[in-house]
């Protein structure tokens, strides 16, 4: 196996997240990045990866690549069960979702998660710095799914203690059963995949805790460019850089047309 | 039954009322209804409130003509889940509107809304869902935290949606406004039969033998509609299952005109994109028109080659 050189960290976030799917699995597929990484995942290790996607398709093969929408006619043709919104919802709250996939632009060390809005919250709510798309399906994901992936950029402005507004609810203030007794289902945030590493939480104070580091990056300069103090699993290891194979099939199969997985400037 | 075809323009000046919530069917980019929307925007409107879960270039070409045309066009509250293109980028009229504090808006996520307009199907006062616990929705939403009676756990109760008036696009109806919906169902249903009045485009307009021959394929219900107009590429430039594929350039271009005003930008582009595409035409017909042969065939092909078949 050749390990590329000229990986980019799109493509590399596309890879941990291709190999955190587990085959045969419920995934819950948000758009985007978690699109890349579930093709991936099916044109490798998971070929029988089962994806479901909010607009209602259940189980398509995918054989007409990426979708440009979760919702789009790729999503659709050879899907099992096709149907709305409201369905692929209703059977996440009933707990057929293994796992939801989802991406963020803002995170805290509990895996509370910010799609909405940047800015002064509550004060700023109506006048938000920068106004994000909103939850789409993200925060029933988080609600409902058995467990969540989450796709963050890493960056110390988006690490932060506090996100300006919880969209999709992690372990919210980290308490014992927090989730629990706030009503909603499934364990919680799995993975946080990021353009610096991998994470998890750790089991008792349901903190983010690094786990495995990109290649070129070391505990310290995550820690460096993270807005909170992160734990450090007992065995941190470096998560091999993707293969030449592996970096072919995201630009040539996969992604070739780079719609989610942006082309680095030769 | 009710023979209830009519023209766009008809549909839209008995059904579009000032002050009206309007319910928009589709999902982001997919079967949104953007003919009606050119219709509303030609005739203008005043103080909307908007309603869907996830959306696209409906909302932001009614939203973009309140930013050009601001004495036509205006819009008061949105509710919604997500607004934006997906791979084709952020809805640039969303920031603008929200960044300056122009219109009101109530956050929900897509099951919410999705839920909260089956209530409104159903006739029920509100729906119980878990998708608003443990984050901030249920604290800028009018969600109410309640323990269940029956199990004691905490549940959270969406109030039902009500609009006024749906605009829904389907692949197929008849003359009585039964509907043949492909592809994703998105939440259109629900949205028709929420809403006080439904108008519903079309591509197809076919026979009421030819709907009934599968009844059970009949996803909107002919009472639940008030007006069927048959225009086809009237979800364009977004996509229409079986019918054509995305048009991103035309969307990525249209969104284009509102992204340097985000940043104080000035309004002229947008202006002249409204003159030339709604205003300076009379039918959507003629906006189609506007676009090469060759690239709605294109789309149409890419289509057909997602979901093969015979024809």
């Amino acid at each position: 196996m050749t390990v590329s050189t000229d990986y980019t960290a799109q493509e590399i976030i596309v890879v941990a997240g291709a190999k955190i799917l587990e085959n045969n699995k419920i995934v819950f597929v948000g758009t985007g990045l978690p699109m890349v990484a579930s093709l991936l995942a099916i044109f490798t290790h998971a070929p029988g990866l089962i994806p479901v996607f909010e607009a209602g398709a259940v189980g398509p093969p995918l054989k007409h690549g990426l979708p440009i929408s979760v919702g789009d006619s790729k999503t659709f043709t050879g899907a099992s069960y096709v149907k709305g919104l409201n369905a692929a919802f209703e059977l996440t709250q009933r707990g057929y979702a293994d796992y939801g996939f989802i991406g963020g632009a803002e995170v805290d060390m509990y895996g509370n998660l910010n799609s909405t809005m940047m800015g002064d919250f509550p004060a700023g709510y109506n006048k938000p710095k920068v106004r994000l798309p909103g939850s789409g399906g993200a925060a029933d994901m988080a609600a409902s799914c058995e467990r969540t992936i989450l796709i963050v950029p890493h960056d110390k402005k988006k690490f932060n203690q506090k996100v300006s507004y919880v969209t999709s609810p992690g372990y919210l203030d980290g308490s014992p059963d927090a989730r629990y007794k706030a009503g909603m289902q499934g364990k919680g945030p799995y993975r946080v995949i990021t353009t610096k590493g991998i994470f998890d939480f750790e089991e008792k104070t349901k903190r983010m805790r690094i786990l495995n580091t990109f290649p070129g990056e070391t505990i310290a300069s995550i820690q460096e460019n993270t807005g909170f103090e992160l734990l450090v699993a007992p065995n941190v290891t470096e998560f091999p850089a993707p293969t030449v194979e592996e970096v072919r099939l995201i630009r040539e199969v996969v992604d070739p047309n780079g719609v989610f997985v942006k082309r680095a400037a030769k | 039954m009710k023979d209830k075809r009519m023209t766009l323009k008809e549909a839209v000046s008995r059904f579009v009322k000032p002050g009206d919530n309007v319910g928009i069917g589709g999902f982001v980019n997919i079967r949104q209804p953007i003919a009606t929307c050119h219709e509303m925007i030609r005739q203008g409107f005043k103080d909307l409130t908007l309603s869907f879960q996830s959306a696209g270039m409906a909302p932001e070409l009614l939203a973009g003509a309140m930013m050009a045309r601001p004495d036509h066009c205006s819009i008061k509250r949105i509710e919604l889940a997500y607004w934006g293109h997906e791979a084709f980028g952020l809805a640039q009229a969303w920031r603008y509107l929200t960044e300056r504090s122009m219109i009101e808006f109530e956050d929900w996520s897509n099951h919410n809304m999705s839920a909260r307009f089956k209530a409104g199907a159903m006739g029920l006062p509100f729906i119980p869902s878990r998708g608003p616990l443990g984050g901030d929705i249920k604290n800028t939403s009018r969600t109410k935290i309640m323990d269940c009676p029956f199990t004691g756990r905490p549940i959270a109760l969406l109030p039902a949606s009500h609009p006024n008036v749906a605009l829904i696009h389907v692949q197929a109806a008849d003359m009585y406004g039964n509907c043949i919906i492909r592809g994703t169902d998105a939440t259109c249903a629900e949205i028709a039969m929420a809403s006080a009045h439904t108008i519903v485009t079309c591509e197809q307009l076919v026979s009421h033998e030819l709907i009934v021959s599968e009844p059970k394929d009949v996803m909107i219900p002919f009472p639940a509609v008030d007006a069927v107009v048959h225009v086809p590429f009237g979800a364009y430039p977004g996509a229409c299952r079986r019918h054509y594929y995305f048009n991103g350039d035309a969307i990525r271009e249209f969104v284009g005109n509102i992204a340097p005003m985000v940043k104080g930008g000035s309004a002229d582009g947008l202006k002249a994109w409204y003159d030339a595409n709604v205003f300076g035409v009379e039918t959507f017909a003629d906006y189609i028109e506007k676009f090469s042969n060759k690239k709605l065939i294109a789309d149409q092909l890419a289509e057909a080659y997602h979901c093969e078949r015979l024809a």
